[in-house]
């Protein structure tokens, strides 16, 4: 009996434990609107700026370096086409 | 590259020109400050990010069906342009999650189905690349996966708890914050357009390739 109470404490104990643990890692809530700052200025704890440039500078370097490459696959294939073309002409005569 | 292809070019680098500046001039939003405005390039790369796997895995099952390479060369332009705008997409989330959680990442349903989506577009990459005679077909396969993960990632942040900002927060946009956004949107739209063109027309400049090469060889 004496056995049975001391495994009802400890399962009370660590299942408490164990949902303050659970709440305590939950993240906060998500916002449901955006709002302008108006007059009260944003707390700032993480520097935003060196986060803010270096989002845009991934996207336009991404999509520039993506520009390019693709530019000169394209180029490549068209003067491998170019060259066949001239070759098969080459052969007919 | 068909006619439209310069003036929407052009166009589109004005936009993209034009486009810092509308968001440097967009308020900073009340709780998260200034790193807010990455969501001017973030949301649009996602959204891009949700329309290629669409635009590859109907082509995949219109090719699947049909059997025209035509679908086959665009599912196969919409997953590289998947992979693009994923990575940008999963790029700039944790550099604004930084600053607004605190946390680069959470395994939260918003950002392991897009992960998920990511690397599906990856799979039909590798797929095509190394899958050698037959991939085609099982890449397409693999393409539906992605387009039936689309809604999944769109509607995640509205049914499960999590910390990502839900799809509502865009129609509550006040003017001075969605003016700049829709702006980035079309910019992005127009891009993913022209990609898609270039891509496509890479894909068909290469079966042209092929087509002379057995020419040759008769």
């Amino acid at each position: 009996m004496a056995a049975l109470r001391a495994a009802c404490v400890a399962a009370v104990v660590i299942g408490g434990a164990a949902a303050s643990t659970a709440l305590a890692a939950q993240p906060p809530q998500p916002q449901d609107e955006f709002r302008p700052v108006g007059n009260s200025p944003a707390p700032e704890q993480i520097p935003a700026a060196p986060l803010l440039i270096g989002a845009y500078v991934v996207v336009l370097g991404g999509l520039f370096a993506y520009v390019v490459g693709l530019s000169r696959r394209l180029g490549a294939v068209r003067q491998d086409v170019e060259r066949l073309e001239s070759e098969i002409k080459r052969r007919g005569r | 590259m068909p006619k439209w292809f310069t003036p929407a070019a052009v166009l589109c680098g004005l936009m993209f020109v034009i486009s810092p500046l509308l968001i440097a001039r967009a308020p900073d939003e009340s709780s998260m400050g200034m790193v807010y405005k990455i969501y001017y390039y973030h949301m649009p790369s996602a959204w891009m990010f949700l329309l290629a796997p669409l635009v590859c895995g109907v082509s995949s099952a219109m090719f699947l069906v049909r059997g025209r390479p035509g679908d086959d060369r665009r599912a196969w332009a919409a997953a590289e342009l998947t992979v693009l705008f994923g990575a940008l997409t999963l790029i700039t989330g944790p550099l604004w999650a930084r600053r607004a959680w605190g946390t680069w990442w959470v395994w939260d349903a918003r950002l392991t189905s897009s992960l998920v989506g990511w690397m599906i577009g990856w799979a039909y990459l590798i797929l095509r690349r190394y899958g050698g005679p037959g991939s085609d077909k099982l890449a397409a396969g693999v393409a539906l996966f992605g387009a039936v993960n689309v809604p999944f990632i769109f509607i995640s942040v509205n049914y499960w708890r999590t910390i990502h900002p839900p799809t509502t927060v865009v129609p509550r946009l006040p003017v001075e914050m969605g003016l700049p956004l829709w702006f980035c949107v079309f910019a992005f739209l127009l891009l993913f357009m022209l990609l898609m063109t270039m891509r496509l027309r890479l894909e068909e400049t290469r079966a042209r390739l092929d087509d002379l090469y057995v020419a040759l060889d008769e």
